[in-house]
């Protein structure tokens, strides 16, 4: 079977760091929010790790965008600047994903090197990376010491909607860390995808 | 000879030694004398006034002791101005002054309240701006005057005052008092450590403010534990915010009730919001929206806080919360710090003991808060986000709309790779009936 190189390495190593280090965000989140009801490790252990994950987390990012940013693999990332062009592949691969799949279609999306992303991936993606993940950063840090950034949290509206916003990001990454790997799943074999994130090569069908 | 020598020596010696002493002791026994005596203008008020039980029946019935005694007066710091400086009115043409009418033994403590201020200015400007002072100006019969606190005719140097006692605070504030006694602070004191606090090391002795009104009491306790940020540093994530809206006592003082006082701020001024004196509008307006008198709920809470923003302030009306005590007597009741409070559980979790009773203050006129009840479920409903923006604790305090979110999350996460693979195994089942492969 025919391979393309489409994940370098310093995208494979951001990706496995990102990965870990969200779920480990995401135990030590619900620990934190939940003592009492889950007791894996305690509250205070749970703040601790979180915090420093959360900071390897942010350095992590600077991985991944000084990468692309200085890298032409950019163009994975390139919005498609004709929206009846997205809206219609998008509703395409949503369809594969919902019944074309189950009849055994092909699926709608070629992967290129420059292409790794169908229409719906890219996009959600660009909302995740520009713009979720950066927020959910930015609240982090502002919670990680309240009374050094209280100028801001003030300005925000206070600490309480600093948090609610960080626990409603929190609450989109707990679905998406389970739905992730489900669709990662779903190459042509069941672990095409995730072999390919780890050796950087995706077999075509 | 040199045994003749050596005891007209020995004598000389001795002789000399002697007149020492008797000299030192003749001009000690002067010294004390001179210390408790007493002017002859004041001896003669004295020859009177040292008489047990000399009293004066007043207009309300009340008796106004008149008697001085000689002997303390006489030590006290006061004896070198003699009687007439502070009763001047006293002449020995109209005394004992038949016609003078004092009302009550309260407006005579009153009205020498001025005499003292003619030589402790600095104290009397000091104890206006007091809690005591504001209670004066309140109208209240009880609130403290100079006299009794200090007693004028047995004035002691500060140094002197019997602490041990809590005199003369625990005066008024008995059952405070008791709690000091048996607080780690007031065991050191008994043990003789002089740099345990008294009450005026934290209170001060005429600047007394409303304990809990301010950081007052918190910068005071910063000044003798000034070491105490780094010390929660070493331990506690977030440590200055724990500082800045715990109460000390809400950790040190172990098995205390607590509670979370909403504390009403202009948004813009970032000041405390403050009953307008003379129209006490705070307690009406909490109680007008509490129709059902059970506490504000999270609704009537807006109501509350937008009915505050419409009175012309910079800013909107707006909510900081703090952890403290229930009462004054438990803020008093601290303990060593290896029994206070170190785990973080006994606050970050959910239904904790401190998230029970909330209240809604606003800065009284006179500095003390004035405070209304609120329903526990204020700090859990989806409109905390907006009226109590400014206050969050983990776990604690969380909002049910978020936790409903989350389990939503959960579901969707774990259910939609069930159902999908669900639908594939039909699909592959089935294959035939829809039209696929059976591969698929």
């Amino acid at each position: 079977m025919p391979r393309i190189y489409v994940h370098p390495l310093p995208v494979r190593i951001w990706h496995w760091i990102n990965a870990l280090g969200f779920v480990t965000m995401i135990v030590t989140g619900f620990q934190i929010r939940y003592i009492g009801l889950i007791d894996v490790m305690s509250f205070r252990t749970a703040v601790v790790v979180h915090n420093w994950i959360g900071f390897v987390l942010i350095a992590n990012f600077f991985v991944w965008l000084l990468f692309y940013l200085f890298t032409d693999k950019i163009t994975v990332y390139h919005p498609d600047l004709n929206p009846t062009r997205q809206f219609r592949r998008s509703i395409r691969q949503m369809w594969y994903y919902g019944y074309g799949i189950f009849k055994g279609e092909p699926n709608p999306h070629h992967i290129s090197v420059y292409q790794k992303f169908n229409a719906m991936q890219g996009m959600t993606y660009q909302v995740i990376m520009l713009l979720l993940v950066p927020l959910q950063f930015y609240t982090g840090v502002l919670l990680w010491d309240v009374e050094r950034f209280s100028g801001m949290i003030d300005l925000l509206g206070g600490v309480r909607v600093v948090d609610t916003a960080h626990v409603l990001i929190f609450i989109f990454f707990v679905a998406f860390i389970f739905i992730h790997p489900y669709l990662a799943s779903l190459g042509h074999t069941r672990s095409a995808h995730f072999k390919a994130m780890l050796t950087g090569y995706e077999e075509l069908e | 000879m040199t045994g003749t020598k050596f005891y007209a020596d020995v004598i000389t010696g001795a002789t000399l030694a002697l007149v020492v002493m008797v000299v030192l002791g003749v001009t000690s026994l002067t010294a004390r004398a001179a210390e408790r005596a007493v002017s002859k203008a004041t001896q003669q008020c004295l020859d009177c006034h040292s008489v047990k039980g000399l009293e004066k029946k007043l207009a309300n019935g009340e008796t106004l002791a008149l008697h001085v005694d000689g002997a303390a007066f006489a030590k006290s710091a006061h004896n070198l101005l003699g009687c007439a400086v502070c009763h001047a009115d006293a002449t020995l043409e109209n005394h004992p002054p038949v016609k003078k009418k004092i009302a009550s033994v309260r407006e005579n403590s009153l009205a020498m309240q001025k005499v003292c201020s003619s030589c402790h200015a600095d104290q009397f400007k000091e104890h206006e701006g007091s809690i005591h002072a504001a209670l004066l100006r309140e109208g209240n019969p009880v609130a403290p005057v100079c006299t009794d606190c200090h007693n004028p005719h047995a004035a002691v140097p500060k140094a002197s005052y019997d602490v041990a006692s809590g005199a003369p605070c625990s005066k008024c504030h008995g059952s405070v008092f008791e709690a000091y006694a048996g607080s780690v602070h007031g065991q050191a004191r008994k043990q003789g450590r002089v740099e345990a606090p008294v009450c005026s090391t934290c209170h001060s002795a005429h600047d007394v403010k409303a304990a809990a009104g301010g950081e007052k009491i918190k910068d005071n306790c910063h000044a003798c534990h000034s070491g105490a940020l780094p010390a929660h540093q070493n331990w506690l994530p977030n440590a200055a915010l724990h500082l800045k809206t715990i109460s000390c006592a809400a950790c040190h003082a172990p098995g205390v009730k607590r509670r979370v006082d909403l504390r009403l701020y202009d948004s813009a001024a970032q000041k405390r919001i403050a009953e307008k004196e003379g129209v006490p509008q705070f307690e009406m307006r909490a109680r007008a929206i509490d129709t059902e008198g059970k506490g504000l709920n999270a609704i009537a809470l807006q109501s509350l806080l937008r009915e505050f923003s419409r009175d012309g302030m910079e800013g909107k009306a707006i909510l900081r919360g703090r952890l403290e005590v229930d009462s004054g007597v438990e803020a008093h009741q601290l303990a060593d710090k290896a029994k206070a409070v170190g785990q973080c559980e006994t606050c970050h979790r959910a239904g904790s003991d401190p998230f029970q009773r909330v209240t809604i203050s606003i800065a009284g006129p006179d500095g003390r808060l004035v405070r209304y009840g609120a329903q526990q479920e204020v700090l859990s409903s989806a409109t905390s986000i907006d009226s109590i923006g400014g206050f969050y604790v983990i776990g604690g305090t969380r909002i049910k709309l978020l936790d409903m979110l989350v389990a939503l999350a959960l579901l969707v996460g774990v259910g939609v790779p069930i159902v999908h693979l669900t639908l594939g195994w039909l699909s592959r089942r089935y294959a035939k009936k829809i039209g696929g492969r059976e591969d698929s």
